[in-house]
C-alpha cells in the first residue's frame, strides 16, 4: 500500500474515532453501534460470499450461535465477558467447520440450499432446546459488555461502539492481511476457476472449508457483542430475515471488497430508520434495492466509484 | 542412464464396458519434449487426465520424480512439480493478467496469513518475489503489455498464453499440455513452438497432447502413438511418420511432416 492509499483511510479512521461525539444524540451513537457490529458480520459473510464465491443461507445461524455462547458462558458459568467473543468464535467456528466439512462437498445453488437446512436446524434447536436456550422467550438480562480492571459503563452507546468499532478495524484489517497471503490468493482462485485452481496445488475443498470456518467464527464474534450489548437475546436472531439483511450489505455495498460490506452496513442500517415509517413496507424498498443492484451494479456501489476513478479490472484483493 | 522424471506402466482405464486405455508404458526424461498422438478416440485425454489427476487408472502406476503419485488428485500432482494446463482456455477470468500469474504461485509462496497480518519481513520478502516472479513469466510469454487487462479482455491467442505463463507459475518441474494449440492459426502455432522450446529450457519438462502435426513434429524429441486405447508406436519423429502402422491408422489421412 503506498502512501497514497493511506491517506484517505487514515482520515476516514479517524472520522469514525470521532462520529459519537460528532452526533451527540444517543439514539443516533445507538446506530452506530448497530452499524459497527453489522459491518463485522458483512465482513464475515463477504469472505464466503465475495472471496469463497458461495452464497450461503446460513449465515445469521452461526451470528446467534456467538450470541447465545457468550451470554450462556457469562451468565450460567462465570466466564469473565471479555472472553465472549473470544469463546463465541470458538464455538461458531467449530459448528461451521462441522457444518462446512458436510456442505462443502457440493458447490453452487446446491451448497446454498444447503446451508439454509443448516440454518433452519440450528434455528429449530435454539428454539426447542428450552433447557439451555430458554427457548422462544429467548435470554435476557445478559451482562453488558466489560473489561477487566476497567471501570467503563459498556451499556452506553458511545462507549460500546468503541468495541465494536475496534472488533471491526481488526476484522477489517485482517481481511485485508488474508487477501494479501498466499491464502487469501487461494481463496480467489478458487472463487474464480477451481479446476485450474487445483492444477496449480491448491487443496480446493480444504480451501474453502477454511474461509467457512474462519467466515463463520467471525460472525459468532459478531453475534456476542451483539448480545452483550442489547442484552436480549431471542432465537430470531437466526432468522432468514437477518441472513437476507447481511446478504443485502455484501451485495449493495460490494463483494469481494473490504470497503463495500462496510459501507453496506451503513447504507441498511440508515435505510432501516429513514424508512421506519413505511413499516413492513420497508422489506419491499430492500428487496427492490437488492434487484436493481444485481441487475445494474454487480460490483456494488464501491464499483461506481472504481468505474469514475477509472481503474482496471474489477475483483481481485481490493 | 538416470531414473526418467515421469515413469507409467501398464496405465488402464475402463469406463464400465468401454476399455479407453489399456496397458500403456511410457517413460519421459528430464528436459524431454514429449508428445503424445493418435487419432481422435485414441486415448490421449484419458491418459492425460490421469496423469493430472483428474481421475484415477483403473489398472497401472505412475511414477513421479520418483514418488508413486497413482490415483493422486490434481492438487497432489501439482504440489509435487507436475501441473496441467486445459484443453479448454482456463484462466481466473475476472482478476488482471498479473494477479492470474500471481494466485498460482501458492506452491512457491511461504508466508501465511500471520505474517501479512504483523507484516513481517519474510512477508514482504516472499510478496516482492511472487510479484517479481510473475512479471519475469508474463516476459517469458510476452504478455507484459498487458498485465493490468482483465484476463477475460484477452483475446484469444493471448489467453493461451496466459494459461501457459498460470501453469509456469506454479513453478512445475514437468507440464502437460493439453492441445495448446487448438484454435491458433500457422503463425501462431509456429510461435507456440519457440515457446514450448523455451520452456524446456528454463528447466521444465513437457509432455505435450496434440493435434497439430506441424506443432508436434516441430518441438517434440520423441512421440508415442496411442490407437484405441493401445500404445502402437514410440520413438523419434521422422521414424514414427514413417511407421507403416502409424501411417495406417492415423498419418495416412494427412501428409507426413506437413
Amino acid at each position: 500500500m503506498t502512501s497514497n492509499s493511506r491517506l484517505p483511510l487514515i482520515i476516514g479512521v479517524a472520522v469514525l474515532a470521532i462520529l459519537p461525539f460528532v452526533v451527540g444524540n444517543a439514539y443516533l451513537q445507538h446506530m452506530l453501534v448497530l452499524w459497527a457490529i453489522y459491518a463485522l458480520l458483512a465482513l464475515s459473510l463477504n469472505m464466503i460470499v465475495g472471496y469463497l464465491g458461495e452464497l450461503t443461507f446460513g449465515h445469521a445461524a452461526f451470528f446467534g450461535i456467538g450470541a447465545y455462547t457468550s451470554a450462556i458462558l457469562s451468565m450460567n458459568y462465570g466466564m469473565p465477558v471479555w472472553l465472549g467473543p473470544f469463546a463465541a468464535a470458538i464455538v461458531a467456528g467449530f459448528f461451521g467447520a462441522v457444518i462446512g466439512y458436510v456442505a462443502l462437498r457440493i458447490v453452487g445453488p446446491q451448497f446454498a440450499i444447503l446451508t439454509l437446512g443448516f440454518g433452519s436446524i440450528l434455528y429449530t434447536i435454539t428454539n426447542y432446546w428450552v433447557d439451555l436456550t430458554r427457548g422462544p422467550m429467548g435470554i435476557s438480562g445478559i451482562p453488558p459488555f466489560s473489561l477487566p480492571g476497567l471501570d467503563i459503563d459498556f451499556t452506553r452507546a458511545d462507549r460500546m461502539y468503541y468495541v465494536a468499532l475496534i472488533a471491526l478495524l481488526l476484522v477489517a484489517y485482517g481481511c485485508h492481511a488474508l487477501m494479501s497471503s498466499r491464502t487469501g490468493r487461494a481463496f480467489i482462485a478458487v472463487r474464480e476457476n477451481a479446476p485450474l485452481a487445483a492444477s496449480t496445488g491448491i487443496d480446493v475443498f480444504h480451501t474453502k472449508l477454511l474461509g467457512f470456518t474462519i467466515a463463520t467464527a467471525l460472525a459468532g464474534v459478531g453475534g456476542a457483542l451483539y448480545g452483550h450489548y442489547l442484552r436480549v437475546i431471542t432465537p430470531d436472531l437466526m432468522n432468514l430475515q437477518y441472513v437476507a439483511a447481511l446478504i443485502i450489505m455484501v451485495i449493495v455495498g460490494g463483494k469481494g471488497t473490504i470497503i463495500g460490506p462496510i459501507i453496506g452496513a451503513g447504507i441498511y442500517v440508515a435505510l432501516l430508520e429513514a424508512l421506519r415509517v413505511v413499516g413492513s413496507l420497508r422489506l419491499v424498498v430492500f428487496a427492490a434495492l437488492l434487484t436493481l443492484c444485481v441487475i445494474f451494479l454487480p460490483g456494488g456501489l464501491v464499483s461506481l466509484w472504481r468505474r469514475y476513478a477509472g481503474r482496471g479490472a474489477a475483483g481481485g484483493a481490493a | 542412464m538416470t531414473a526418467p522424471l515421469l515413469a507409467v506402466e501398464g496405465l488402464t482405464r475402463r469406463f464400465g464396458g468401454l476399455v479407453a486405455v489399456s496397458d500403456v508404458n511410457l517413460t519421459l526424461a528430464q528436459g524431454e519434449i514429449l508428445g503424445l498422438i493418435g487419432p481422435n478416440g485414441a486415448g490421449k485425454t484419458t491418459v492425460f487426465n490421469m496423469l493430472g489427476g483428474t481421475f484415477p487408472p483403473s489398472a497401472g502406476r505412475i511414477r513421479f520424480a520418483g514418488t508413486d503419485v497413482t490415483g493422486w488428485p490434481s492438487h497432489r500432482m501439482a504440489q509435487l512439480g507436475l501441473t496441467r494446463t486445459f484443453q479448454i482456455t482456463s484462466l481466473f477470468p475476472t482478476l488482471s493478467v498479473l494477479e492470474n500469474v500471481r494466485a498460482a504461485s501458492y506452491r512457491r509462496a511461504k508466508a501465511r496469513w500471520a505474517g501479512a497480518f504483523l507484516r513481517t519481513a519474510a512477508w514482504k520478502q516472499d510478496e516482492a518475489e511472487i510479484g517479481r516472479r510473475a512479471e519475469e513469466i508474463l516476459d517469458f510469454v510476452a504478455l507484459g503489455h498487458r498485465r493490468d487487462m482483465a484476463a477475460q479482455a484477452l483475446p484469444y491467442g493471448e489467453q493461451r498464453k496466459l494459461e501457459i505463463a498460470v501453469a509456469l507459475g506454479a513453478d512445475p518441474t514437468l507440464l502437460l499440455l493439453d492441445e495448446p494449440a487448438a484454435g491458433m492459426n500457422p503463425d501462431e502455432g509456429a510461435k507456440l513452438v519457440q515457446m514450448i522450446r523455451a520452456i524446456r529450457d528454463r528447466g521444465v519438462s513437457v509432455l505435450l497432447v496434440e493435434h497439430h502435426m506441424k506443432v508436434v513434429m516441430g518441438v517434440c524429441d520423441r512421440l508415442v502413438v496411442l490407437d484405441h486405447g493401445v500404445k502402437i508406436a514410440e520413438g523419434a519423429p521422422q521414424d514414427v511418420a514413417s511407421h507403416p502402422e502409424v501411417i495406417r491408422v492415423y498419418l495416412g489421412r494427412e501428409k507426413v511432416g506437413a
